[in-house]
């Protein structure tokens, strides 16, 4: 069997994070995904990292950030303040299946590309608007990204430490989850093209996709009153359940404690120490009463071991438990090896990158294989096979497009060229990090780690 | 009759609490005819989860389940019985999908695993949500919300410095793992209708959160570098708790502060302030840091004491318009009452035996040739199992009773 979506064209006219995921989930699948970019503005997706922390001279198609989202796609670069490049986009979509844009609510219209024009010249064609709050209602032009949504969708009501109010966990939460959603969406309208022959537009909002994890909380409020609380590590009915310390600086291990059963199978790996026979330890409600006791006991424990060996420990007797880990254990954990969760990538000579690693899709099948199918592309790398393979533009008219400046390689106006370091100045910087405590660590021998030299 | 985008399949749920359940819930809300199989007698655990109705922990008052299951039928069928896994191979005749969240290996062990569901139905698509995937060495492993934002690495990063890492406070991790599994089914489903073939899907919790948390690992992958919490003393960034670009207090609740202006770019600092009303504290000497840089301890101090005269539903309207990256944290109320999400339609009514009329987070995405409907609430426990039996696989009442008192269904 080919990929998922073989077959299946996209033209991603998108850009920062959510979309882009969105996008190279599609690409992965193997799906042809055509990102739309233009020559006269900055990438945007990433801000680094560069390879060993040097932009070099194209920094543009050097960020790490951007690989990362863009992997598996076909670049072209069109400005679409151009007639000639509004011409070539319609021609584009006249033979694809899908297009998916995030711009402000408004701006693909007043381009001439929205979706009632694209539909006259492809009325089969699926179109994805995507943007913060949708494309109608009063809040239609606020702007919305990822991490902002934490707070407006309400998840920030219920995440942070009890005694100090609420906090942000993790990075920009709501972009991944909402690339995904997309995916589904599209899916959706390819199974109803399946059936009628028909094309249609889909009005995507991040809000509701968040807001659609919060029902449970919605309907407290609706018939108890009850908003949300901040739940530290805590757990609403279940203890121990939290993030203990560990042996070494900064090692934590989690321990969630369902029930009796788990609870005893604990107290053996602990060797059942007095302390657990204490009348308010004795059952599940006792237990939850008193977690601040219990939790105080329990890092008595844990402090002395080693958070794998103890996960190892507490998971073969049937406790749920696991390591806390950082981006170097997350990226040379055994699980993640051997399912081939992180993919290799070989990066071209010119570009100096060499090989390196992105997460591949948390699924697998058994039939289709699902993977990173080639590097992202630098600026405009695919202008002459896309317009020229694709659409049949001669090298003519394609060398005429470069002059009148509808397509290009080359960022303009050219940024200015990023601060070099040395080698010797940047493990200083990060020495520096490390002392102030913004950084954990630096692996200089990171690629042997990763097995990627 | 096609009249929502997914109408044409059939997705049996046989997964419990809430990866599995969101995921199936997703076909059901575009139209897909999704029957949950519960254990007989107890159902679901989600049914004994709360919240509950009037904080009743009845089995048929908890909200999560309620939310999680709505535009499902529910039928119960024991799958410990072998009148049970008849029946279950009946229904997976004709089926599209089946979505499951048993550890690995149980349904193998009890005669229903991939191979023998794909010998009764070469075009089923079997999606098994597990915490760590079918194989590998920790795949007989347990798992949890905490345990996946722990393996994972997101919570390496989040909380302070000289504390506990963190993680958030509401189960995320199943429902981003309920999406995965949602897109995942849909593809093969969609390549199934090409080549014929269904196929096993097998999707990890632990790697869903490792795909989510791609920053840190980017970064060390191409740097060597190990990001974590940031200390006290980072003013200003978004890992140093109540500061800039992280939350901070207002008059009335909280809002996520910035004056980041766009997708990576940070506006003058002192247009901010003048937004803010503050144009008397607005230093001209005052540097816009850029946006990889922290922002000094007198700037945060600055606007943190500015913002305490505002009202957060003020300050997002106000910094929304203009253009500037807005938040507030909503408390359930807000999102209740909230003008957007009402005028873009996007709450459900549910006429509820016992709970009366609420509203249920409804339509994610629009697509108006085929939209979102409600067609169901929540099901009781085995509420459609003379319908499904009975009307849809042919058993006779009698058959019913006597595969009720066998503890079959």
């Amino acid at each position: 069997m080919d990929g998922l979506l073989s077959g299946i064209r996209v033209i991603d006219c998108t850009t920062v994070n959510a979309m882009p995921t969105a996008t190279y989930t599609m690409a992965d699948m193997d799906a042809e995904v055509i990102k739309v970019e233009t020559h006269t503005r900055l990438r945007t997706e990433g801000l680094g990292p560069f390879p060993d922390s040097v932009p070099g001279d194209k920094f543009w198609n050097r960020d790490g950030g951007f690989h990362r989202l863009n992997r598996g796609k076909l670049g072209i670069t069109l400005n679409l303040k151009l007639p000639q490049a509004v011409q070539l986009f319609k021609r584009l979509a006249a033979v694809s299946d899908v297009v998916a844009e995030n711009n402000r609510p408004g701006v693909m219209d007043r381009l001439g590309l929205g979706y009632k024009e694209l539909r006259r010249v492809n009325p089969s064609l699926i179109y994805l608007s995507f943007s913060g709050f949708g494309q109608t209602g009063p809040w239609r032009d606020y702007q919305g990204i990822g991490r902002m949504f934490e707070l407006t969708s309400g998840l920030s009501q219920f995440t942070g430490y009890p005694d100090e109010g609420p906090r942000r966990v993790g990075g920009a939460w709501f972009d991944p989850p909402n690339g995904w959603m997309v995916v589904f969406a599209l899916l959706s309208a390819l199974h109803w093209r399946d059936e009628t022959g028909e094309g249609q537009w889909i009005d995507y909002a991040m809000y509701q996709m968040a807001v659609s994890t919060m029902g449970d909380a919605i309907l407290d409020w609706q018939t108890n009153g009850g908003n949300g609380r901040i739940m530290g590590n805590g757990h609403p009915y279940m203890a121990p359940h939290g993030a203990y310390p560990c042996q070494g600086d900064d090692q934590w291990i989690v321990i969630t404690v369902e029930d009796d059963a788990q609870w005893e199978a604990l107290c053996r790996v602990m060797d059942n120490p007095e302390w657990t026979r204490l009348p308010h330890f004795s059952d599940g409600l006792n237990r939850w009463k008193h977690q601040e006791a219990l939790n105080q006991r329990m890092a008595q424990w844990t402090c002395l071991h080693n958070p794998h060996d103890l996960m190892a420990r507490l998971q073969e007797a049937g406790v749920p438990a696991g390591a806390v880990q950082n981006a170097r254990q997350v990226m040379t954990d055994p699980q993640m090896r051997y399912r081939g969760f992180f993919q290799r990538v070989q990066h071209s000579k010119e570009s100096g990158m060499g090989t390196r690693l992105y997460n591949g899709q948390p699924w697998k099948m058994d039939k289709t294989s699902t993977y990173i199918r080639r590097p992202s592309p630098d600026l405009g790398q695919d202008n002459e096979h896309v317009l020229g393979k694709i659409l049949g533009v001669s090298e003519a008219e394609i060398a005429a497009l470069y002059e009148l400046g509808a397509l290009g390689k080359e960022p303009n106006p050219m940024p200015k060229r990023q601060a070099q370091m040395t080698l010797e100045e940047t493990r200083k910087r990060f020495a520096d990090e490390i002392d102030r405590g913004s950084m954990a660590g630096y692996d200089p021998d990171y690629k042997k780690a990763l097995e990627t030299e | 009759m096609v009249n929502g985008a997914l109408s044409k399949f059939r997705i049996l749920d046989l997964s419990d609490y809430i990866g599995g359940p969101f995921c199936a819930k997703l076909f059901g809300d575009y139209g897909a005819d999704v029957i949950k199989v519960e254990p007989p007698g107890v159902g679901d655990v989600a049914r004994t989860v709360g919240p509950f109705f009037k904080d009743d922990p009845h089995p048929e008052k908890s909200l999560l389940f309620f939310y999680l299951n709505c535009n499902k039928r529910s039928v119960t069928l024991n799958l410990e019985s072998s009148a049970g896994r008849k029946l279950l191979l009946k229904l997976v005749k004709g089926a599209d999908a089946l979505i499951e969240a048993f550890p690995p290996g149980y349904l193998d062990s009890i005669g229903l695993g991939y191979e023998s569901l794909e010998e009764v139905n070469p075009r089923l698509v079997v999606t098994s949500i597990s915490p760590f995937g079918q194989t590998g060495p920790y795949s007989r492993y347990k798992g949890s919300h905490l345990i996946y934002e722990g393996m994972g690495g997101i919570m390496y990063t989040s909380g302070a410095y000289d504390r506990e890492p963190l993680a958030h406070g509401h189960p995320q991790s199943y429902y981003i793992g309920g999406i995965t599994a949602a897109y995942a089914t849909s593809a093969a489903l969609y390549a199934r209708n090409r080549s014929g073939k269904g196929q096993h899907i097998d999707v990890s919790l632990a790697e869903v959160a490792a795909a989510h948390h791609t920053g840190p690992t980017n970064r060390f992958a191409y740097t060597g570098t190990i990001e974590r919490r940031a200390p006290k003393h980072e003013p200003g960034s978004p890992k140093s708790g109540p500061h800039m670009e992280g939350i901070v207090p207002v008059k009335d609740g909280y809002v996520g502060a910035t004056f980041q202006r766009g997708a990576a770019t940070r506006a003058s600092l002192s247009d901010y302030l003048k937004l803010l009303g503050a144009d008397k504290q607005a230093d001209p000497s005052f540097v816009t840091p850029s946006f990889q840089g922290a922002i000094p301890q007198h700037i945060d101090d600055l606007v943190l004491s500015v913002l305490k005269e505002w009202k957060k539903l003020d300050y997002f309207n106000t910094v929304a318009a203009g253009s500037w990256v807005a938040a507030m944290l909503q408390t359930s109320e807000d999102l209740v009452n909230s003008r957007q999400l009402h005028h873009r339609g996007f709450y459900a009514d549910v006429e509820h035996p016992v709970m009366g009329k609420v509203r249920i987070p409804g339509e994610v995405y629009r697509m108006p040739a085929c939209p979102y409907k409600l067609r169901s609430p929540a099901p009781l426990l085995g509420q459609h199992n003379t319908e499904v039996y009975c009307g849809e696989l042919g058993y006779s009442s009698e058959e019913i009773v006597l595969l009720r008192q066998q503890g079959a269904i």
